[in-house]
């Protein structure tokens, strides 16, 4: 049979991934299920809460403050020149505003944060895991889901927005920092237009979108970390991996939840 | 008491305790020796309900654990303290931290429960240290502190996974002699598993051979020393030569 060996290859090879795929997805979602579980019953690890909003939060905001100013200022940029050609560089507030809102500022602080806090928590498991302090947690009666998943998960989920809160501020300002000092452009007629067309469900959408992504980079980065086999190596292999599963989670969800939440 | 009956657990394709049978009585001093993947920490990890088998039970004080949910698995826990390999301390906490992690956790006051992990400490042989981190201490003193937590909560039951692993023999001794303290101070039940037989003769009750994931022999140190088994004979005078293979190991006698 000509081609047969090949096509059967093929097959075996299609069909593993997808069970492959299909078993990681299943147990991110009972990863996920546990822990709303977990969260509901006391006791509540406040301290440990405090202590990862600190990690995921406050440790973010210089480099979500970076990303935030100039994003906005390429976004001015570029909207500047470009609508110029039609003579539209009037919107470059409305293009700046819109654009940070509902796009940049939850996607791009979602992936400093992945980077950042989610490699970190993906890492950290990970040698916990290896080095068996998650079994010593067992042995002592204490669910590592409650006391090492669930406050990170509620510390990204109340972070991430508050992080994009200050993207959407800082991108908007860097936005005015190109158009009204660089090309010159009016102050009042950059405010007007930024506010004119901004509505409140374009803020809501994306710092609803930010509260997702919080959650999945938490949730994802956690099942690389917890799920780790196979020392120093593993750790490696379950940081890498955490980091490149939540960039795929936030960029694939954003197009989902943006055509949902932001029509 | 723990009894262990019919245990099997595979891994994959690999099928590591094929229907381990194990009795330790109260206030006995069980050892388990056995070869490097012989599935001696598997079974270790049944023995808690760390693992769960896919076959047969864990009977601890009449009680099977095995299809325990989490919150009674908890509750049976609280009789269990277990010294890990590599002591598994929470490296982000001071030693105090560690040693009174479950007190805390149900809810002492930190004042007291430092306390009280001074005092498991100097226990252990250890003082002045509950200040410091987990990443200062020696691998010796790691494992001292180790068993300061696993005794903090007063555990009836105390489990080793190879406790003079990977320190030095002088070292290895003093923890032989404080795991034999422990017993005749706390009156605790324990279960060891290891391939250092000078540690096994030494702290044994009872000792149990693990060989191909089943228990082929068990005695006291004496009867194991004088056993006529050739499988246990070869491991226990750690011989190259006889029916256990090393797997990959072509040897021959020149």
């Amino acid at each position: 049979m000509p081609g047969g060996p090949s096509l059967y290859r093929l097959l075996e090879f299609l069909g593993s991934a997808c069970i492959r795929f299909t078993r990681t997805l299943g147990s991110v979602l009972i990863l996920f299920a546990e822990t709303l579980k977990e969260m509901l019953f006391p006791p509540f690890e406040i301290k440990n809460t405090f202590k990862q909003m600190q990690e995921v939060g406050i440790k973010s905001v210089p480099v979500v403050i970076i990303t935030a100013v100039f994003t906005g200022m390429v976004l001015a940029f570029q909207t500047f020149t470009g609508f110029k050609r039609f003579g539209a560089e009037a919107l470059v507030g409305t293009v700046v505003a819109l654009s940070m809102t509902r796009e940049m500022g939850p996607v791009l602080t979602g992936l400093v944060v992945a980077g950042r806090a989610g490699a970190a928590m993906a890492a950290e498991l990970g040698t916990m895991r290896v080095t068996e302090q998650i079994d010593a947690l067992e042995t002592l009666s204490t669910s590592p889901v409650k006391y090492l998943i669930v406050p990170r998960f509620v510390a990204s989920m109340i972070m991430l927005p508050c992080l994009t809160i200050i993207a959407d501020m800082l991108g908007i300002l860097g936005g005015y920092a190109i158009a009204v000092w660089l090309y010159g452009m009016s102050s009042a007629l950059y405010w007007r237009r930024a506010w004119n067309y901004l509505e409140m469900n374009d803020i809501y959408g994306g710092l609803a979108k930010a509260c997702f992504f919080g959650a999945a980079i938490a949730i994802v980065c956690c099942y690389r970390g917890f799920y780790t086999e196979g020392g120093a190596e593993g750790v490696g292999k379950a940081t890498t991996g955490a980091v490149v599963m939540s960039f795929m989670t936030i960029l694939i969800s954003d197009y989902f939840l943006g055509a949902w939440l932001l029509k | 008491m723990i009894e262990v009956s019919g245990l099997h657990k595979s891994f994959g394709s690999h099928h590591v305790l094929r229907g381990v049978d194990l009795l330790v009585e109260d206030g006995q001093s069980m050892v388990v020796i056995g070869g490097s993947g012989s599935g001696k920490s598997v079974l270790i990890k049944h023995i808690i309900g760390l693992l769960k088998p896919d076959k047969g039970s864990v009977f601890v004080d009449g009680e099977d654990i095995t299809g325990l949910d989490a919150r009674h698995l908890y509750e049976v826990r609280r009789k269990f303290g277990m010294l890990f390999q590599g002591a598994a301390l929470f490296d982000s906490m001071t030693v105090w931290e560690n040693v009174s992690f479950a007190l805390t956790r149900s809810g002492m006051k930190p004042k007291e429960a430092k306390e009280v992990a001074i005092e498991k400490l100097r226990l252990v042989g250890l003082s002045g240290i509950e200040d410091l981190m987990p990443s200062e201490l020696s691998g010796g003193m790691r494992k001292r502190v180790g068993l300061a937590r696993a005794i903090a909560h007063q555990p009836q039951i105390l489990l080793y996974d190879e406790p003079t692993t990977g320190i030095d023999p002088i070292m290895a001794d003093a923890i032989n002699d404080l795991i034999i303290k422990m017993r005749e101070e706390l009156n605790v039940t324990s279960v060891a598993i290891t391939h250092d037989m000078q540690s096994a003769y030494k702290i044994a009750g009872r000792i149990a051979f693990l060989y191909e994931g089943n228990i082929i022999e068990s005695g006291t140190p004496d009867e194991i020393k004088s056993t006529s088994n050739p499988y246990t004979k070869q491991f226990i005078t750690g011989s190259a030569q006889g029916p256990i293979k090393i797997e990959g190991v072509e040897l021959k006698r020149a």
